[in-house]
């Protein structure tokens, strides 16, 4: 009888980095299948492009590179994917198999693959399109959330990611009920951009969009680009609201997400390096302010309920 | 109450390790071709760092050699073969004795906590004076004793902490549940110590047991709180329950405090009620075996016949675990016998032994969100890979209870456990021999406590 050692943990949960990534890609399957209602088969054609050039360039970039070929694990796949579904459908097909061969090879190998990069590939390729090919990549109409209905549908849409607010909600619920994706960037993106908006004056029906909601729950969240420590993740998530409203009052909440969200990424690390928690027991700053005023009170004894010890 | 078998069959033999605990090994007291009964004194060792070895059945011994120990190493043991006849040493009970003589018993007896210290050295560390005794019931896999009624188990436990008070010399005790072990806080509901009453105080915010013994005007409470797990949880609850942080190189008799548990009160109950030294275990037998139960074996009975005694493995076997499939020590052969340290033995299926690769850190966050001691574990193994311990201390990796949730929920499949482990024994190794060579003075480790110098 042979029996296997290892070090422990011996049972670990049923989660791989491959079955996230195609959960993702599964989840946004409904959008880009209504946006064909709205753009017609030209949508297919756009996302199909940026995905083969995505498989393409992880694959040429590895097997120059003499490394492990990891296309199976879904994550160029879902960089295609996402850079087709925030590029307007008109362009030419070039324009997003440009934008994935930049978002592939530049955005993620060239920083060192998953878990290594500093901006997200998927906002990097489309920055760079926007700078390169500003007059191509300027969307033919932009949104405005007038009716109920139109967070299912949204007529005024742009990209892809804008076709339907409710459906990329939904997607983002069952990710973030499966624990796939984060609750807390999410909450605190969209808490701070419809507060900040509503006090500036932005009518909520330009906030409210398909793009920032694609936005909130697929690109802030994305791993490598944001915080790790619980608080430092609620932080980004407010100052990623911040940028966006910046941007967005002052032009249009489409491009403001992009622009928001990019420079967002910048700081994310510098949040991560200043929220790392103490070590268990260590009072906060407003307990020891609460205690040593609680040490000043006279007679305390009376109040010992309230002081522990 | 949980059903608890008796293993009726002796096995064909017994492997003792001399060394059931950390410490000293314990010198032989018997030679190949004695006989021995049940309950002899096998092994001991003046040393007080060690608790006494008794033989847990009655036989000749064949041989004293090295055989392997279900942490993984192996240890001189004493291998006996049971003999028809149960011979039985006289067994004397030892009521009413003076403290400093019940911590002598506790060490005689041969008592030993789960997680590896001798009893006698939590109760009476060296140096250090103990003020509050705690009863650790909180994990499931521990609740190891053979009890007839609930109520008994109660019972048992509040005299057995009276006992484990009286060797310490400690004024405070506490037994400490599970919130969601319903049928141990009913046991203890409602039992009356001294003619009080007792009341089960679940632990609520930040109030820690000092509030309760306040509360409550005993000295001897009940309190229940949330699951922890984990191999090194002993600051952790420390510092839970009574509000005292542990300092590095340190543990929690240095801040007054002694951690015992369920098998080890039980068994100086016994060892004081009834005079048997620790010669017998409960453990709970889980995972790929033919009928999965709790089962009371001889200490030195092999794995591979409490298996069999659980109906034998269902199918081929794929691992065999000891303690636990969560931090447990995988064993290369089912020839290990049960100790004193043993809790749990799980087997699993071929099928069900992960084979997985790592990747690259994703940053998913993943293990900061499950982790019960606020680290970040992605972090800390990313510099103890790279060897970066210094950085790995700031990041308050001892505080780490090893509990392996983190190697668990990564979808990367680190081993994360593994590398902060490692971690931590180069950290406590560089500082091991730091008090020999280094004056007190000029020393500076932020150890508050009066252990280490």
């Amino acid at each position: 009888m042979t029996f296997t050692i290892s070090a422990p943990p011996h049972k670990k949960e049923n989660i791989t980095f491959k079955k996230i990534m195609w959960a993702k890609v599964l989840a946004l399957m409904p959008v880009v299948l209504l946006s064909v209602y709205l753009f017609g088969l030209p949508a297919i054609g756009l996302v199909a492009a940026s995905i083969f050039a995505a498989i393409a360039t992880e694959a040429a970039i590895q097997k120059a590179f003499g490394q492990k070929i990891t296309i199976a694990d879904g994550h160029a796949v879902l960089i295609g994917l996402m850079v087709a579904m925030i590029i307007p459908p008109e362009v030419p097909l070039w324009i997003p198999m440009i934008g994935t061969v930049f978002a592939v090879g530049i955005g993620k190998h060239a920083f060192g693959g998953i878990g290594s990069y500093v901006f997200n590939p998927v906002l990097a390729a489309w920055l760079f399109l926007s700078l390169a090919w500003g007059s191509i990549m300027a969307p033919t109409s932009y949104p405005q959330t007038s009716a109920l209905f139109e967070l299912v549908l949204e007529n005024g849409a742009g990209v892809i990611a804008g076709v339907s607010p409710f459906f990329i909600l939904l997607a983002g619920a069952v990710l973030i009920f499966r624990r796939y994706i984060e609750w807390r960037i999410p909450v605190a993106f969209f808490v701070t951009t419809v507060l900040l908006a509503f006090l500036l004056g932005d009518s909520l029906s330009y906030v409210i969009l398909g793009v920032v909601v694609f936005g909130a729950l697929f690109i802030a969240t994305d791993t490598s680009t944001s915080p790790t420590t619980k608080n430092g993740r609620v932080i980004y998530g407010i100052v990623c609201g911040v940028l966006v409203v910046v941007y967005g009052h002052f032009a249009n909440y489409v491009d403001g997400t992009f622009y928001g969200l990019f420079l967002a990424n910048c700081v994310a690390s510098l949040i991560d390096n200043s929220t790392l928690p103490a070590s268990y027991g260590t009072e906060t700053f407003l307990q020891r302010k609460y205690r040593s005023i609680v040490s000043k009170i006279p007679f305390k004894d009376r109040l010992e309920v309230f002081l522990d010890d | 109450m949980t059903n608890v078998y008796v293993m009726e069959k002796i096995p064909e033999k017994i492997i003792i390790p001399l060394k059931q605990h950390d410490g000293c090994l314990c010198t032989p007291l018997v030679n190949k071709g004695d006989m021995v009964s049940m309950g002899q004194k096998i092994g001991e060792c003046e040393c007080y760092d060690s608790a006494s070895i008794h033989s847990s059945v009655c036989g000749e011994v064949i041989s004293i050699e090295e055989a392997a120990n279900p942490n993984g190493t192996k240890v001189n043991s004493v291998i006996i073969q049971p003999a028809e006849a149960v011979e039985c040493v006289d067994l004397t009970p030892v009521k009413d004795v003076s403290a400093s003589k019940l911590v002598d018993v506790i060490k005689d007896a041969g008592i030993v906590e789960h997680y590896g210290t001798p009893t006698h050295k939590v109760l009476r560390p060296e140096g250090k004076q103990i003020d509050t005794v705690l009863i650790n019931a909180t994990s499931s896999e521990w609740i190891g004793g053979h009890y007839d009624t609930s109520a008994q188990y109660a019972s048992q436990m509040i005299d057995a902490l009276k006992l484990l008070m009286k060797a310490a010399g400690a004024s405070k005790g506490a037994v400490v549940l599970r919130n969601d072990d319903l049928e141990s806080i009913n046991a203890f509901d409602h039992l009356r110590i001294d003619g009080k009453l007792l009341t089960v105080a679940p632990l609520m915010g930040k109030r820690k047991l000092s509030y309760y013994f306040k509360d409550m005007g005993s000295d001897i409470i009940v309190v229940s709180q949330e699951r922890i797990y984990g191999q090194k949880i002993l600051d952790l609850l420390t510092y839970n329950l009574t509000g005292r942080r542990v300092s590095f190189c340190c543990d929690p008799t240095d801040v007054g405090v002694a951690i015992c548990g369920v098998k080890s009160a039980k068994a100086l109950y016994d060892a004081v009620h009834e005079g048997r030294p620790y010669i017998e275990t409960v453990v709970s037998v889980s995972g790929k075996v033919n009928s999965p139960k709790k089962i009371l074996v001889k200490i030195g009975t092999p794995f591979k016949d409490v298996i069999d005694a659980c109906g034998g493995y269902m199918g081929e076997p794929g691992k065999l675990i000891a303690n636990g499939a969560v931090t447990g020590v995988a064993q290369y052969t089912d020839d290990v016998p049960v100790t004193k340290m043993t809790t749990s033995i799980t087997v699993l299926s071929a099928d069900e032994v992960i084979r997985d690769v790592s990747i690259d850190c994703t940053h998913c966050a993943r293990c900061a969100d499950v982790c019960p001691v606020d680290l970040i574990p992605s972090r800390i193994t990313a510099f103890a890979d790279r060897g970066r311990f210094d950085e790995c201390r700031q990041m308050n990796i001892l505080n780490c209870v090893e509990c392996g949730r983190c190697s668990a929920v990564c979808p990367s499949k680190i081993h994360l456990l593994q590398l902060i482990r490692y971690a931590k024994n180069s950290i406590e190794n560089a500082y091991e021999d730091l008090s020999s060579k280094e004056s007190p003075a000029n020393l500076k480790l932020g150890c508050g406590c009066s252990g280490g110098n």
